[in-house]
């Protein structure tokens, strides 16, 4: 079959696998960010916590899997078909309002943000979101999967 | 090797001949510039040859586009053709919001109004005194998150005036009644649910004890509806929906489409596969106007739900349709879809302007739309039969025409959109030939002046997930600058002959802002680049132009000042769909970004920043 319509078939199964369309609702499948993420600045010297860093930092799957994702979750919809941005910001350039380690990335997909970001943490799953993250880091960097032309 | 050198020399050419193009397009375009005139029919002489069912009263602007038939043609004509040269910048304020400054200010009662962009302030300007404090500013407090819910900028059409109060629509789905002289707010009422996705970007309508508005959200799914609120309390009177069956869309046995295709019990449930109607679209959020000897609103819908067309099989009626109602029960007279089961998102919210004018040699009620998809359509708006639909933007290819006697267009099959398929080189763009920024018209040349844009697409259908809240779209689009050397141009339009008779073309941006015409025979729009123009309603001729701040995009109007004298005035700042390219937190290394308007748009950054000025011309 053709290669795009194999990728939107597996694209499609390996969402509904992950997405925990049909878990059962006591599960908590929704994926609040793992550790305490400050967006502003800590008061008094030192005292920032550790956050955790992206366990698919440097996994090329996992960028093409968050490539998926970023179509799958709409996000394409509002941050632009390849994160140029739109109804949102862009995802490509360097301004990061709420902070551009991984960990601030998960929770701004987590938490949602004020001017009408979603709170995706209710509805996707950890693993997914630090893929999307992944996707995210990698945009204009040579590792960049399906790169805007 | 000689590929390489070809492509060399291509680009060279094509440098040349853009810089030429530009040259004659926006500079030398004269009265006897031939190349740019076609079918020269002699500019006709008085008496009009068009009869206006409303005109605008001398002086003062109370309604968005001006009048009730949506003409944005003013009586006033103290400056004209003679004297326009010496127009000066007479005043300028800014409204602190850099972002996309649609619509246009209200003057009444030596007050000028102007809604901003969200968070939606009213300000009203004390016209006696230019230099001094403001009246007063009400600030409704919007919903900080529809910000994120708008497709295409934070925008606002802006308000009507009527009985005393200013009514506008805020972002989150808020319409507002405010004392015209106090700034005190008078009702408030809800009428959308921003969760779903729904904003209002558009301006209300107010006819005689009523005001109706429309909704926004086409690209989530959103249901689109108009809402007929009573003037007095804000209370809902009812609501007609773009889809479902007869009862919601408000279809009873008045109802008389003209054409068999438009023919049939609920027909916004049986156009479509199982329950995707719900998902439907067909939003209302560009210009209503009203006829008052049929007591009839007029008013286009946009795209269906989804933009992938394989995703929703059937017409997917009522998107893409003009409706004609009773203004006092809601209940559609006529409706004509444009085009059916829509493949581009060719919403076709555009301005349906009223006049009375001869066709073929006999006098008859005219509905002019100039569409989204490149048509000029000419419409008998008694019956909603189209009489014209001729091609107003060359490049047009998705369709060849419309077949009068069906009212179906002839389509290309090549350029069709499907999943999994792209669709290259398809013109217009989804952004269109036009967009909602509104047409002008006078009596005196009986001419429509239309702001036309020269963009085309590739279009590719995808799988799409409905998540409440979130876009619905199924489509990977980017857009470019058509062929033929430029990307804009402002038409002077033959209506009785169907064809253009003089244009202004712009080399590098669409024309993305309203036209005004008026008695001066005087024609005032602007460009994304920031220049304000008075041309010759005749000839086309560049009378006097002045650089603003910012490009613009909103629609000019003019008044009398408390001193007799006329004003006219503009917003200047750069957004909406295609100029919130501008914008810092945009991106343009990907085309596909901005619901892929961004392709089209990778130079604005350089010819304007965002801005949020108002200003005002005189002498």
């Amino acid at each position: 079959m053709r290669m795009s319509t194999f990728l939107l078939i597996a694209s499609a199964g390996l969402a509904m696998a992950a997405c925990g369309c049909y878990q059962s609702p006591a599960a908590a499948e929704g994926a609040q960010p793992p550790t305490f993420v400050p967006v502003g600045p800590v008061p008094g010297a030192g005292n920032a916590p550790v956050v955790q860093s992206n366990p698919y930092a440097t996994d090329p799957t996992a960028m093409e899997e968050g490539r998926k994702l970023f179509d799958w979750y709409n996000c394409s919809g509002c941050h632009g078909g390849h994160g140029g941005g739109g109804m949102g910001p862009s995802l490509r350039d360097q301004t990061w309002i709420y902070g551009s380690t991984d960990a601030d990335i998960f929770a701004s997909i987590s938490e949602g943000r004020g001017k009408g970001m979603p709170a995706w943490g209710l509805k996707v799953p950890e693993q997914q979101i630090w893929r999307l993250v992944a996707y995210i880091k990698s945009m204009r960097t040579p590792e960049e999967p399906d790169p805007p032309k | 090797m000689f590929s390489r050198i070809a492509k060399h020399v291509a680009v060279i050419g094509t440098v040349l001949i853009l810089s030429y193009a530009a040259y004659v397009g926006i500079v030398r375009v004269r009265a006897n510039s031939a190349p740019k005139a076609r079918g020269a029919a002699d500019p006709p002489a008085a008496p009009a040859l068009i009869k206006f069912i409303s005109p605008l009263p001398n002086g003062t602007w109370t309604l968005p586009a001006g009048d009730y038939a949506n003409t944005r043609y003013s009586p006033e004509d103290k400056i004209n053709t003679q004297n326009v040269k010496n127009l000066k910048l007479i005043a300028t304020f800014s409204t602190g919001i850099t972002h996309g400054h649609e619509g246009q200010p209200l003057v009444v009662n030596n007050t000028m109004y102007i809604v901003t962009p969200y968070p939606n302030d009213l300000l009203a300007i004390d016209l006696k005194n230019l230099t001094g404090p403001i009246k007063w500013k009400f600030e409704p407090h919007p919903d900080t998150r529809a910000q994120g819910r708008a497709c295409c900028d934070t925008v606002n059409r802006g308000a009507s005036f009527a009985d005393g109060k200013v009514v506008y629509n805020a972002l989150d789905d808020t319409t507002i009644a405010v004392d015209g002289t106090t700034g005190e707010q008078v009702w408030r009422a809800k009428t959308g649910d921003v969760s779903l996705g729904e904003t209002t970007t558009g301006a209300p309508l107010i006819v005689k004890k009523k005001v109706y508005i429309g909704n926004s959200g086409g690209e989530f799914g959103v249901r689109g509806k108009l809402v007929c609120l009573d003037l007095k309390t804000g209370k809902e009177l009812w609501r007609a929906y773009s889809q479902g069956p007869d009862s919601d869309v408000r279809i009873g046995a008045d109802f008389k489409p003209f054409y068999a295709k438009d023919q049939g019990k609920d027909l916004g449930v049986t156009s479509w596969e199982g329950d995707k109607w719900k998902r439907g679209g067909g939003t209302i959020w560009g210009w209503l106007s009203y006829d008052p000897q049929t007591n009839l609103i007029f008013y286009g819908t946009g795209n269906p739900g989804v933009w992938d067309p394989d995703l929703r099989p059937g017409d997917n009626k009522w998107s893409i349709t003009i409706f004609a109602r009773d203004a006092d029960t809601g209940y559609a007279r006529w409706a004509y879809q444009i085009e059916p089961h829509d493949n581009y998102d060719y919403d076709e919210i555009m301005e349906n302007i009223l006049v009375d004018m001869d066709w073929n040699g006999q006098p008859r009620k005219l509905l002019l739309h100039p569409a989204r998809n490149g048509f000029m359509f000419v419409l008998d708006r008694e019956t909603g039969e189209v009489l014209s639909a001729q091609k107003f933007v060359e490049s047009t290819n998705w369709a060849s025409g419309y077949d009068l006697k069906t009212g179906l267009p002839i389509k290309n099959p090549v350029f069709s959109t499907h999943l999994g398929k792209v669709a290259s080189g398809v013109c217009p763009s989804s952004t269109g030939a036009k967009e909602f920024v509104p047409s002008a018209v006078s009596p005196h040349t009986g001419y429509l002046y239309i702001p036309a844009h020269n963009t085309c697409m590739n279009y590719e259908g995808m799988q799409a997930n409905y998540i409440p809240g979130t876009p619905y779209l199924g489509a990977s689009v980017k857009m470019f600058q058509g062929p033929g050397g430029f990307h804009g141009e402002l038409v002077a339009w033959d209506i009785q002959n169907a064809k253009p008779v003089w244009t202004i073309k712009d080399a590098k941006f669409p024309v993305y802002s309203g036209v005004l015409a008026t008695a001066g025979d005087v024609v005032f729009y602007g460009t994304l680049e920031g220049w304000f123009r008075a041309v010759d309603a005749k000839t086309g001729e560049i009378l006097w132009q002045f650089k603003t701040a910012s490009g613009i995009v909103g629609d000019p109007m003019t008044y009398t000042g408390p001193d007799g004298k006329q004003y006219v005035a503009i917003y200047s700042g750069i957004g909406g769909w295609m100029g919130a390219i501008a914008q810092p937190d945009m991106s343009v290394d990907d085309p596909y970004a901005a619901l892929g308007a961004t392709g089209a748009m990778s130079e604005i950054k350089s010819y304007s920043s965002p801005g949020d000025n108002v200003y005002i011309f005189g002498f």
